[in-house]
């Protein structure tokens, strides 16, 4: 009874993970800036790379299968799911203040404080 | 126990779910205008990558399938490190 509670649990979580990519990958082309489009990667990793990730390992526990199959496949999927979590928030703002501070990518903004403060002007 | 039968009905919807989400990453990794722009959507894409290779190791009950799932996992934040310094140092 609890292997059937943890496999639609499991189950749950992978599928609403892939629509999140869907929606996330859809938002990398609506949306207009590349400090927009941050949010639209953080909703593909979190949403779409950290929950589907528990979800298997959860998935691997509740089957019936060989057990050294089992337990390899929920440990690696946990471990790369909290490298996920870890991972991809901070490389999502290093990339970030590096694109504003190269000038790679310019905000659609009206006043900019952080220019200001660094000697140029802010409209 | 639940049977491996069950699971068997759901994984290729899952897999279909996640690939359309990578063909349409691909599409923007090959129309973006900017570098920070197309290795942000690079990070989707391997983010991606991770669960599909989770999703055929189990579909062919194989663990040698899941030998890249971490490294691959860990190089998402090296990608976006080097590229941050590569735009600074530049």
């Amino acid at each position: 009874m609890i292997d059937l509670i943890l496999f639609y649990i499991g189950l749950g979580l992978t599928i609403i993970g892939g629509v999140l990519d869907i929606i996330a990958s859809i938002g990398f082309f609506r949306l207009k800036d590349f400090y927009m489009r941050l949010h639209a990667a953080t909703v593909g990793a979190i949403g779409g790379g950290f929950y589907p990730l528990i979800g298997l390992a959860i998935i691997a526990l509740s089957l019936d299968v060989d057990i050294y199959f089992k337990a390899y496949m929920s440990g690696v999927c946990l471990i790369a799911a909290v490298l996920i979590a870890l991972g991809t928030p901070a490389g999502s703002h290093i990339l970030a203040r590096a694109a504003y501070h190269s000038g790679e990518a310019k905000p659609i903004i009206t006043v900019d404080r952080l220019r200001e403060d660094k000697g140029g002007d802010g409209e | 126990m639940v049977e491996y039968g069950l699971l068997e009905l759901f994984l290729p919807f899952m897999a279909g779910l996640f690939t359309t989400a990578m063909i349409i990453y691909s599409a923007r990794i090959l129309t973006s205008k900017t570098l920070p722009d197309a290795v942000l959507a690079v990070d989707a894409l391997s983010v991606d990558l991770v669960v599909i290779l989770a999703i055929i190791a189990l579909y062919y009950r194989s663990p040698l399938l899941l030998i890249g799932v971490i490294p691959l996992a860990a190089w998402i934040f090296l990608l976006d490190l080097i590229i941050a310094r590569y735009l600074l140092k530049r």
